[in-house]
């Protein structure tokens, strides 16, 4: 389902994302790892679209996004690390909006903008500009945005900042439907648990690079750790951030 | 080392260090570095973005700047050429330069005092930045420098930019030697900081005044206050009275009205008395006028600063409890917009009318239709009194040559309305565009949904304005026809351009559509579409000009003055497709890499 061959983001002088090449196959939930500025978001923008790649490329379910974007986009739902939505429509119409962008019959979308909002906990805010919602308001509304016309890939930077633990919960019931329904869920995040309890394959990427990609018990072979060490060992082991640990020592020294 | 024992470390050194720390009382730090510290991040920003600039973007850069001394350029050529001619005219040319000054200074005073206005709300009450420093140890008072600074700034150096060639005219016309350029440089700040101090004082006694009723209420309150104050000016310099002295007793008393100051109160008006005399064109008493002028914008200075410390705190909270819930209403026109949109295909549409909801929905855009109602009614009103009488052969030139001069008025007036609605309109999108750019919809679709929805606004008005002011000229029909014909297809180009310089220049963090308008796209903008309208104005002016002739002297056109003709309106016509052409294909090729 998804296809990145040698993906390559250059800012002037900074290598963010370094001949990146990962193959995800349909109906997996995967879950990509790293720590802050490693290169997970401008990875998953450029997936999308929102960036251009430097070099490399992208293919969604076949569809090169170069050259075959609408075929690629139309594949996919995205719910981007912050939810920036169109403030002045109400949250019924953002819905509407995002499902005529995909083509959505007007029966279906009623139905499914009407149930969505009653899943994610807005069906009383449903006619409330969008800008008198909370941050996690917002999220759940970019979550059912995206979700409305049933993408085949869905592709999720950090989904559960800021949520509360019962939308933390719901994200996880829909990511398992998701991929349940032969679908894929490509999801970038910080919590361990979150990607150690859901993703069946987890990459690592450090400074642009994959420098893990398997199972968590791979993963956890490839850091030469126990079979009972936790996911964050296993990522602190495999990205240097054990030696981070005596810095605590330093601070306020 | 042992947790505990890290704890107790960090305790000890913690406790020692907070206390050194915070010994010193903020107030006890002199003016100085609160305003350095404060306008420091925006200073180490620009100084950054100057650094990370690539090549390209510094050859833009240098462009840009061609580009501005280019424009300055005209600026000068105009006052150079318009003083010139002044200077020729006996009895009537002093007049003429003390009027011209004059409007100069009531014109900048009055832009200013707009700007200063909305730049404020955003400097001392809306800026996302200001949380941070609004909860830091920082006393109001330093606060309010460090911010009216910035405001000052903001608002003024496009003015300044624009003005220095002005009065660079002023000077070589009259050979006025360098006392003249040294109390021109004295002179504008304490005139600049007038129209700030006013400003921000205004702007917080409003956001202190209507407080639940959140911004909206404050920036349509600013845009009406703005009608007023346009208005009221523009009769104060009571243009009129420079082409009709017939209505005064006798010319003595017309020459010595438009030479004594109307309204001695304005701060325009005392800069005026400050220059006027150092061109040597008559007596005056400039060093009055100037300690008037100094010691007012001391006052309002310290006013402003003794209004802003006192009500800050309750404004800042007051902006903060307006952004509250507000029920989205859906008056009848909003299903309006479905009939309107019915003929887009479905794409389009539904960009279409999230185009028009955002808008209506949005205060700080739709206020400014008032503005524009205002200047459109001056504008006609204008045409209504103009005194066009005389001998049928000069009413006849001066009626149609006039109409050309109103064909490319209209156009620059619809085109500095499509610099506010139609260049901002990409960047307005901000960081919600991902929804858009991840949809299955090409940049072809979303470049057309923002064409049309600023292309058909754009039409109504500048036909109206053409239409309506022909009419009041009652030029003859064939310029009705010409002049309504050539705005129509200018628009697409004009309209066009705004698009694709908007997307060659997006802005996704501004606060608001004025302050993406006012960057440096905005001016690129004005500079080319200024330079389109300039182009075929002229090529069409000489063929009107060969046609007018014949049919008053009742001569026919020649074979070769048709072909002339014929060439003229080609080459319009050729401008106006390749311009169109140009901004759509690039427009829509730099929306398709256009990265959010």
């Amino acid at each position: 389902m998804i296809e990145l061959i040698e993906l390559t983001k250059r800012y002037a002088n900074t290598l963010a994302v370094d001949e990146l090449s990962l193959s995800v196959p349909s109906g997996e939930i995967f879950g990509f790892l790293g720590p802050n500025g490693a290169g997970k978001t401008t990875t998953i923008r450029m997936m999308m679209g929102l960036l251009q790649p430097t070099s490399g490329r992208v293919l969604l379910g076949g569809a090169d996004l170069a050259t075959d974007p609408l075929t690629a986009k139309a594949m996919c739902g995205f719910v981007p690390d912050r939810p920036h939505v169109y403030d002045k429509l109400t949250g019924a119409e953002y819905l509407d909006f995002a499902a005529q962008l995909y083509s959505l019959p007007d029966g279906v979308r009623h139905s499914r903008r009407d149930r969505f909002l009653q899943l994610f906990d807005l069906a009383a805010w449903g006619d409330e500009l969008v800008e008198g919602y909370s941050h996690g308001m917002k999220q759940r509304l970019v979550m059912a945005s995206a979700l409305m016309h049933e993408p085949q890939l869905l592709i999720v930077d950090e989904p559960t900042v800021g949520m509360d633990p019962r939308g933390a919960r719901l994200l996880k019931r829909i990511f398992r439907e998701t991929a349940g329904r032969g679908a894929t869920v490509f999801m970038s995040t910080h919590s361990l648990e979150v990607a150690e309890e859901l993703c069946d394959r987890v990459g690592i990427i450090l400074h642009g690079k994959l420098i893990a990609l398997g199972t968590v018990e791979e993963l956890r072979a490839q850091a030469n750790h126990t079979t009972d060490s936790s996911l964050e060992a296993v990522f602190l082991r495999l990205t240097g951030g054990e030696e981070d640990e005596p810095a605590h020592e330093a601070l306020f020294a | 080392m042992t947790a505990p024992a890290t704890r107790e470390r960090l305790a000890t050194t913690s406790a020692t260090t907070w206390g050194e720390l915070h010994q010193q009382d903020p107030d006890a730090h002199g003016g100085w570095y609160w305003q350095r510290l404060l306008m420091s991040p925006r200073l180490l920003a620009a100084r950054n973005r100057y650094r990370r600039y690539s090549k390209g973007a510094r050859i833009r850069l240098g462009a840009l700047a061609l580009l501005g001394i280019g424009f300055g350029a005209g600026v000068f050529t105009f006052f150079y050429r318009a003083l010139n001619y002044f200077l020729s005219v006996p009895e009537f040319g002093p007049v003429l330069t003390y009027k011209l000054l004059g409007m100069v200074f009531v014109t900048f005073f009055s832009i200013l005092l707009f700007s200063n206005i909305v730049t404020s709300l955003s400097t001392f009450f809306l800026a996302r930045e200001l949380e941070r420093v609004v909860a830091a140890p920082v006393p109001v008072r330093n606060l309010f420098y460090a911010r009216f600074a910035e405001t000052v700034i903001d608002s003024s150096w496009m003015m300044l930019l624009f003005a220095a060639p002005a009065f660079l005219a002023y000077g070589i016309v009259h050979d006025t030697g360098p006392a003249f350029y040294l109390t021109t440089i004295a002179t504008l700040p304490p005139f600049l900081l007038i129209p700030a101090a006013l400003g921000v004082t205004i702007t917080t006694t409003l956001v202190n005044v209507f407080p639940a009723r959140r911004t909206k209420d404050i920036l349509l309150l600013l845009a009406v206050f703005s009608i007023a104050l346009l208005y009221t000016l523009f009769r104060m310099v009571r243009p009129e009275r420079l082409v009709n002295p017939e209505g005064f007793a006798d010319f003595t008393a017309f020459l010595t009205a438009m030479q004594t100051p109307e309204y001695t109160f304005l701060p325009s008006t005392w800069a005026t008395e400050i220059l006027f005399p150092m061109l040597g064109l008559r007596d005056g008493n400039p060093l009055f006028y100037y300690a008037v002028l100094l010691s007012t914008a001391a006052v309002a200075v310290i006013g402003c600063e003794a209004v802003v410390t006192r009500s800050f705190a309750a404004g800042w909270t007051k902006a903060q409890e307006g952004r509250q819930t507000r029920k989205a209403l859906r008056p009848l026109w909003e299903r309006l917009v479905g009939v309107f949109t019915a003929p887009f295909s479905s794409a389009t549409k539904v960009l279409v009318e999230k185009e028009i909801k955002t808008f209506f929905r949005d205060t700080s855009q739709w206020s400014q239709l008032i503005l524009l109602g205002a200047l459109v009614v001056v504008y006609v009103y204008n045409f209504s009194v103009l005194p066009i009488n005389g001998s049928p052969l000069v009413t006849f030139y001066v009626k149609n040559v006039i109409a050309f001069v109103n064909l490319a008025l209209a156009a620059f007036v619809t085109a500095s309305v499509a610099a506010r609605f139609v260049y901002p309109s990409v960047s307005l999108e901000g960081r919600a565009f991902w929804a858009i750019k991840t949809a299955p919809v090409s940049a072809r679709q979303i470049w057309w949904s923002k064409f049309w929805s600023g292309l058909v606004p754009l039409l109504i008005l500048g036909e109206i304005l053409i239409v309506a002011t022909n009419s009041y000229l009652q030029v003859m029909p064939f310029m009705h026809w010409l002049a309504a014909v050539t705005l129509l297809v200018m628009l697409f180009p004009i309209v066009a351009l705004a698009l694709a310089v908007g997307i060659a220049y997006p802005n996704f963090e501004a606060e608001n559509a004025a302050k993406i308008a006012s960057g440096a796209g905005g001016l690129v903008y004005m500079l080319l579409c200024m330079s389109f309208i300039a182009a075929v104005v002229m090529l069409e002016a000489w063929p009107v000009y060969v046609m007018f002739s014949s049919q008053f002297s009742e001569a026919p056109l020649s074979i070769s003055g048709w072909i002339g003709v014929a060439l003229s309106f080609g080459s319009v016509a050729g401008l106006t497709v390749s311009v169109f052409l140009i901004s759509v294909r690039r427009g829509i090729a730099a929306l398709e890499n256009l990265e959010v």
